[in-house]
């Protein structure tokens, strides 16, 4: 019984975390139908950003990610206006390579400027874990998911209860609507990019103290992030958010309960079985 | 002057000043490393340990008059990469031998290439059996392979009275590396009628150890045996192993992410008592070896262990093949005189006595061109304060050893 505990404890304290870059990539699916594949580099730049700041200024990555998440709201949002906004409505393949371009861009210099050399942040505080009731619990891990939650739920407060919320959902909806109703959708898309890898960021800096970071980390998540994305249904958040939490526990389950040689192919084989009932995801809209 | 006798003088003129370059030429040694992706730190490790030994031969006056020279070329661990590089190496900058690889899984495929395009391949570091146990003859290794690395750990738990393990969880990367040495420690054990509580074989450059931990966990093993290739692996394993609660008496890591100084800076006092097995960096107890660790300290600032000896010694071998080897300018031949060369090696190097043999290796495989002095080189070493120290067989130890391990969870 301990066993089947801790094994659901930690699916789910991990899927959390993979919650939290999903929702990023699904948003700005949902909103501007654009697949953004450096997506995983945002991650990566907020988890470098964290690292920095706590070895450079010994600014905790829990406190940090008050910087870092607005800036990078800023650097997504003049992603999307200087680089990407114009090559969008030349076409989705366009877009696809572009990002996958830009992906391997920021890699790349991540590379050169910090070395190949991979580097872990550990928090004084989070050495060992807190054991209620005998369940080893992560500390590093708790707080990440503490916060993500908070973060999550400022997210639907802001799109469901705020203006910009409701013009973000409208554009996502159907945006030629939505334009008609006074939205402006260019800049819509403009503060949903930049949303979207703000969380991105978010994530990342959320994540380090619990993983180790390199310049080309991005590569691994974002592949798991895409198979949560799709698994949710694009463009759906809570479909991301139980995409996410449901892959965390399945790998967790599948590989105590299985086998651990397996568990990828466990989380795959869920994936395919989902999408042979629901094509369009679990929590999916039925829009192409 | 006519045409035809233009031609004919730029042609000779040409002709003398490449036969005079010839002269000036550097020997070239080929080295697929891993400088980016998660393995970069090791191909950092080789090239500085090439780096020193090339500058040391060169200043020395080179091979019989003639500067050597190490073009490395990055391979980012993936194994059908490594195999382009190597080809690019042989064909394109037509180096006379290869050396390096890191990982098995790359090396393996080196292997196939050196032997298919006929350059010799002196192995430094990669140790799957499979490397020298296919009859190639281009193939040649200096250091002990995966069913050689658990030798002094095999000792230890013999020798050591109560250090028998009563039951024992292992745990490996799903690579050539990790499946190797798996297998070579659960045979012994099994020998000993040591019950094996946990076989798992994880995807390499996993995210989570957590549900693998637990599973171990539940069955609490008395010894915990980890395999990884990779040292973020290494790290994260040890990390979730203690995080989760795994309490065995001994933790042992076999593989090159326990053997390096990371492991102990990023785990802190997690690394403590961690046993790394393998980690065989020449005989810290010999005069020669020492002053190439201070040297080596003195110019990079932190003690080499396994990767730096076996690059550093790999280099000084392959010089002292070429400086035997009659070479005529002809890159076919040339191989094939390096080659011969290698076979009638017999020297000593900072890493040990070598001697290229064929052999019959301890899990019955049938080697080429193998050191023969390989079974002397594997040591168990242990984390003590973030330092590696050798413990273990006596002759070798730097240090006593501890265990049982008491310093686990709180």
């Amino acid at each position: 019984m301990e066993i089947f505990v801790q094994s659901v404890v930690s699916g789910v304290l991990t899927g959390s975390l993979y919650a939290m870059i999903a929702i990023g990539l699904t948003i700005v699916f949902g909103v501007m139908r654009i697949i953004n594949l450096a997506h995983g580099e945002m991650v990566m730049l907020g988890m470098f950003g964290a690292y920095w700041s706590y070895t450079l200024w010994g600014i905790d990555p829990f406190v940090s990610i008050l910087i870092w998440s607005p800036l990078m709201f800023l650097v997504g949002m003049a992603i999307h206006r200087f680089l990407l906004r114009d090559v969008i409505p030349k076409g989705e393949l366009n877009t696809l390579l572009y990002t996958a371009g830009l992906s391997l861009f920021v890699a790349n210099l991540a590379l050169f400027f910090w070395t190949g050399d991979y580097r872990t942040l550990n928090l004084p505080y989070a050495q060992w874990p807190v054991r209620p009731f005998g369940i080893a619990v992560p500390i590093a891990l708790a707080i990440a998911f503490c916060m993500a939650i908070a973060i999550t739920t400022a997210l639907y407060l802001l799109l469901s209860r705020t203006d910009i919320g409701r013009a973000i959902r409208a554009t996502a909806q159907n945006s030629q609507s939505a334009a008609l109703m006074g939205v402006n959708v260019k800049r819509i898309d403009t503060i949903t990019f930049g949303v979207g890898t703000a969380l991105a960021a978010a994530a990342g800096v959320l994540l380090v103290p619990s993983l180790y970071l390199y310049p080309t980390v991005g590569e691994i998540l974002i592949t798991k992030c895409f198979v949560i994305v799709v698994l949710g249904g694009l463009g759906s958040v809570p479909g991301a958010i139980a995409g996410a939490i449901l892959l965390g526990l399945v790998e967790s389950l599948g590989a105590v309960y299985v086998s651990v040689a397996y568990k990828d192919t466990i989380g795959f084989v869920l994936f395919l079985l989902v999408l042979l009932f629901r094509p369009s995801g679990l929590f999916g809209v039925g829009r192409s | 002057m006519s045409h035809k006798s233009k031609i004919l003088a730029v042609l000779s003129l040409s002709l003398a000043l490449s036969s005079g370059g010839l002269a000036q030429e550097t020997l070239k040694i080929g080295a697929p490393q891993p400088m980016t992706g998660p393995d970069a730190p090791f191909g950092d490790k080789f090239q500085k340990a090439y780096s020193m030994a090339v500058e040391e031969i060169n200043a020395k006056g080179g091979v019989n008059g003639r500067k050597i020279e190490v073009i490395i070329e990055d391979h980012q661990a993936k194994n059908p990469l490594a195999a382009t590089v190597a080809e690019k190496l042989i064909t394109q900058n037509q180096v006379l031998v290869l050396t390096g690889g890191r990982a098995s899984g790359q090396a393996v495929e080196i292997a196939s290439v050196a032997q298919r395009l006929k350059t010799p391949y002196m192995v430094d570091h990669p140790s799957a059996d499979i490397i020298t146990s296919k009859g190639f003859e281009w193939v040649f290794r200096n250091n002990p392979t995966g069913s050689i690395y658990p030798e002094a750990f095999n000792k230890f738990i013999v020798d050591v009275p109560g250090a028998m393990p009563k039951s024992a969880a292992v745990v490996y990367d799903n690579t050539v590396f990790g499946k190797t040495i798996a297998n070579s420690v659960m045979t012994f054990l099994k020998s000993k009628n040591v019950p094996i509580v946990n076989d798992e074989a994880y995807p390499v450059n996993s995210l989570d150890f957590k549900p693998i931990m637990t599973k171990v966990k539940g069955n609490n093993p008395d010894f915990v045996l980890l395999v990884a290739v990779s040292t973020t692996d290494a790290i994260l394993m040890t990390r979730h192993a203690k995080e989760m609660g795994v309490a065995p008496r001994a933790f042992v890591g076999f593989g090159g992410g326990f053997g390096v100084v990371d492991f102990a800076k990023q785990l802190g006092p997690l690394s403590e008592n961690v046993f790394s097995s393998a980690a065989w960096s020449g005989n810290p107890n010999e005069a020669a070896t020492k002053e190439f660790y201070a040297k080596f300290k003195a110019k990079y600032g932190f003690l080499p262990k396994e990767h730096e000896v076996e690059g550093y010694a790999a280099i000084y071998i392959i010089a002292d093949a070429l400086k035997r080897a009659k070479l005529t300018g002809n890159v076919d031949a040339d191989r094939e005189a390096v080659r011969q060369s290698l076979l009638q090696t017999d020297m000593t190097t900072v890493f040990g006595k070598i001697k290229f043999g064929n052999w019959d290796g301890p899990l019955g495989d049938k080697y080429t061109n193998q050191n023969t002095y390989s079974r002397e080189h594997s040591v168990l070493a242990q984390w003590k304060a973030g330092e590696l120290l050798n413990v273990w067989p006596k002759s070798n130890a730097e240090t006593g050893y501890v265990f049982p391990d008491v310093a686990l969870v709180r």
